[in-house]
């Protein structure tokens, strides 16, 4: 069963920076629960296939923001909270979470997965959605079944100060979907928690 | 190969400084690459997979903690990482530096360098001690022509057994060098051993300055030493059955046992000794006849016909001659060591020199080198028949205790000549030498250099250090370093005698060990644990004798 959309994509900031606003109250039946979209989760951004080769952009929620339009708002309150919500649920709408979506990879139309950056673009308001864990595994998985990460180099090329934790959370989430890998991860989990974590404590 | 796949323990990062080492990365957490240790790589060489054998020579961490997390000694810095989230084990990674020794090619029986760096990322393995016994020996432990003198050091004790290749330190002289109380004369002890089993045979000279090598007589009665009806020989020499003839003296050596000498006196001397060989019945004279040589060939002989008894020359002469060589129990007119007593398969003769003047010493082993050299060439060149004394159709070694002395460095003596000669010519003619010395720098570096087995123990005086590194090159710098780090008994062996050099840890003797350090302390108590009578007589006494008692040849002196 494929997963519900989580949420819409709303801007970008680069050709593999996006921004996905999660769908909240009233916007759809199920609203998604925040461990649907944590940090670290893999999520597929649904493209516009008509003719197109690419069927979802694979990518990886990097960052959140919490948008308040609210915050900063110090006079005092009329009505409270739970009547706010009744007679004017479009205030409340104004709230929103933000996920920075980092694009690393691509599912084209007959079901293969590739790692790198996509020649596909999403457009505003593709829905996305958490990627599922066959896809997950077949998203890793070379031809010989072992996991690839060739996707690191763009990670760390995203100056971003969260980038080693999210590479740390993605090789813990590996370790578990291949066991019989978990050798080779550790290697480069140490590698990357030593530079990120006990030398700049140095 | 081996036949149970085995784990690696490196990877090879890539070339080292020069084109014979290359470098590789090791986590190493149970401490097993340890400088020396032997490890190898994978190649392809001629179609066949070899081992490519290698010897660690640095190790470099390359993950270190940060120092500030150091700060508490009672805090383990992992802790301070684990606070951190890096939980690891693996906190360390090592940089190690390995020579290439190359593939033991069986038919070279050497290594053979592939001149080519193993490629970056290969693995490294650790060489099982099955592997290191086979390439790292000339010859199989017990086999014919080996020694076996103790086990490779970084292994445990026994694992890989060295055994050295007696031809090769026979035949191209072997030298022991340590500082002293390292177990040289152990080692030697050792060696003395393995020439003497059933496998080798040996004819072997020592000379023994301080009397350490009687213990030996023990392989007499000692099973491991017999074989059939093969059974060593022992025979020791005590410094009053020692024997030189006088007439075997050569005048260089007269000059030398001879104390300030002038001008006149040298050149009478000369004359004299021509006198007498020219004069002298097959060869053979007396003191006095070589004394009457000296009256016979006085300047003053010359004008008057009758001896003038007042010639200040002739009579300092005469005054020599008779307190160095009438007054010795030593040098003798009659009596001689013959080579055939003394050179014999299976028989290891020890001249026990303690108690005899440096000098005399030194001319002892010049005659007797000079001699049993003589003996050989002649006897190769077929000059001498069955019959003669001096016909010695086997090799020999000799080996040479406080060598020093006999080849000192910057000064001269009678022994040095023929010492050099033989070892730069011995080996044409099967003389073989050990040279034992706690001081290279005190020897000569010739003779140094002319040694082409080096077992090299202990050394701390950076003068004898340098005198090493100078003299012996098959020695790396590496295994140079660690001379001052070693404890007795370990040896680092090199030259012709092994594949490559190697680390040991000496073997335990056999016989027991004769140059036991004196236990002060101890033998202090025991003067008070003497009843009276004794301790009177003793008191009485000139000389403390201490006796050990033998089967086959009584008491022995220990000095
Ligand atoms: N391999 C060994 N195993 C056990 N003991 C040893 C070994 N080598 C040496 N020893 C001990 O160390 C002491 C000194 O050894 P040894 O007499 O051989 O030293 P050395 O180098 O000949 O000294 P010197 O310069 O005084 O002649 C001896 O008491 C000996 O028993
Ligand atoms: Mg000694």
């Amino acid at each position: 069963m494929t997963h519900l959309p989580i949420g819409k994509i709303v801007k970008s900031n680069s050709h593999i920076d996006y921004v996905c606003q999660v769908f909240g109250q009233g916007e759809t039946l199920h609203p998604p629960a925040p461990s649907a979209y944590g940090f670290g989760s893999f999520v597929a951004v649904e493209l516009e296939t008509a003719g197109e080769p690419s069927r979802a952009l694979v990518g990886l929620v990097y960052n959140t923001l919490l948008m308040n339009p609210e915050f900063g708002a110090l006079g005092p309150r009329l009505s409270p909270r739970s009547e706010v919500e009744i007679f004017s649920p479009d205030y409340l709408a104004e709230t929103a979470t933000l996920l920075g979506v980092i694009a690393i990879g691509w599912l084209d139309v007959v079901g293969q997965v590739h790692q790198g950056v996509p020649a596909a673009v999403a457009t505003v308001n593709c829905l996305v959605r958490r990627l599922e864990r066959t896809e997950l595994l077949t998203f890793h998985a070379d031809d010989a079944g072992q996991p690839q990460l060739r996707y690191t180099p763009l990670l760390l090329a995203h100056n971003h100060a969260l980038v080693a934790p999210l590479l740390l959370a993605v090789i813990d989430q590996l370790g578990e979907l291949f066991p019989l890998s978990r050798r080779r991860l550790t290697v480069m989990r140490n590698n990357i928690a030593w530079k990120s974590i006990v030398q700049p404590a140095g | 190969m081996n036949s149970q796949p085995v784990q690696p323990i490196g990877t090879v990062k890539g070339p080292g400084e020069t084109p014979n080492d290359y470098l590789l990365i090791a986590p190493d957490p149970e401490r097993r690459v340890k400088h020396g240790e032997f490890v190898y790589y994978l190649a392809l060489i001629e179609g066949e997979t070899r081992e490519i054998l290698g010897r660690v020579t640095g190790r470099r961490p390359v993950k270190l903690l940060p120092d500030s997390f150091l700060a508490d000694p009672g805090v383990p810095p992992a802790t301070v990482a684990a606070l951190l989230g890096y939980e690891s084990e693996a906190t360390e990674l090592f940089e190690i530096t390995v020579r290439v020794l190359g593939f033991h090619s069986a038919e070279m029986g050497d290594f053979i360098n592939p001149r080519v760096p193993p490629v970056g990322g290969a693995p490294v393995f650790i060489a099982t001690d099955a592997l290191l016994g086979q390439v790292l020996n000339k010859r199989p432990r017990g086999g014919r022509g080996s020694a076996f003198l103790g086990s490779l050091l970084s292994r445990p004790e026994d694992a890989v057994p060295i055994a050295l290749d007696v031809r090769g330190f026979t035949g191209t002289h072997l030298a022991v060098i340590a500082s002293t109380g390292s177990g040289k004369s152990y080692l030697a002890g050792v060696l003395l051993e393995e020439l003497l089993m059933p496998h080798n045979r040996a004819a072997i000279l020592v000379v023994d300055p301080h009397g350490e090598y009687s213990t030996l007589q023990e392989m007499m009665n000692l099973g491991e030493f017999s074989e059939g009806n093969y059974k060593p020989r022992v025979r020791i020499f005590r410094p009053d059955q020692l024997r030189v003839r006088i007439d075997s003296l050569t005048v260089g050596d007269l000059r030398y046992l001879l104390p300030n000498l002038s001008e006149k006196m040298h050149y009478q001397l000369g004359r004299a000794f021509n006198f007498a060989q020219r004069s002298a019945r097959n060869g053979h004279y007396t003191l006095e006849q070589l004394l009457y040589a000296v009256r016979q060939t006085a300047e003053s002989k010359k004008e008057s016909e009758g001896f003038d008894e007042d010639d200040p020359t002739t009579g300092a002469l005469v005054w020599r001659l008779q307190s160095a060589l009438g007054h010795s129990r030593i040098f003798h007119d009659f009596e001689n060591l013959e080579l055939e007593a003394l050179f014999k398969p299976g028989q290891c003769t020890i001249l026990q020199l303690n108690e005899i003047d440096r000098r005399d010493q030194q001319v002892i082993v010049a005659t007797l080198l000079r001699r049993v050299y003589q003996a050989r060439m002649d006897t190769a060149k077929g000059k001498l028949d069955r019959g003669d004394p001096s016909h010695l159709p086997y090799p020999v070694f000799c080996l040479l205790e406080e060598a020093h002395n006999y080849a000192p460095a910057n000064a001269d003596a009678v022994s040095s000549e023929v010492l050099k000669t033989i070892l730069s010519e011995g080996r044409k003619f099967g003389v073989g030498i050990g040279l034992i010395t706690q001081r290279p720098g005190k020897l000569d570096s010739d003779v140094l250099s002319q040694c082409m087995t080096q077992c090299i123990m202990r050394i701390t005086n950076p003068i004898d250090q340098n005198r090493i590194a100078e003299s012996i090159e098959s020695v790396g710098r590496d295994l140079l370093q660690e001379l001052p780090n070693l404890s007795k008994g370990q040896v680092v062996v090199s030259g012709a005698s092994v594949n490559t050099p190697v680390l040991i840890k000496v073997r335990r003797r056999i016989t027991p060990h004769g140059g036991q350090d004196l236990d002060a302390p101890a033998e202090w108590l025991q003067w008070f644990a003497q009843d009276r009578a004794a301790e009177q007589a003793r008191d009485q006494a000139l000389f403390v004798e201490k006796k050990i008692q033998y089967e086959d040849d009584g008491d022995v002196l220990w000095a």
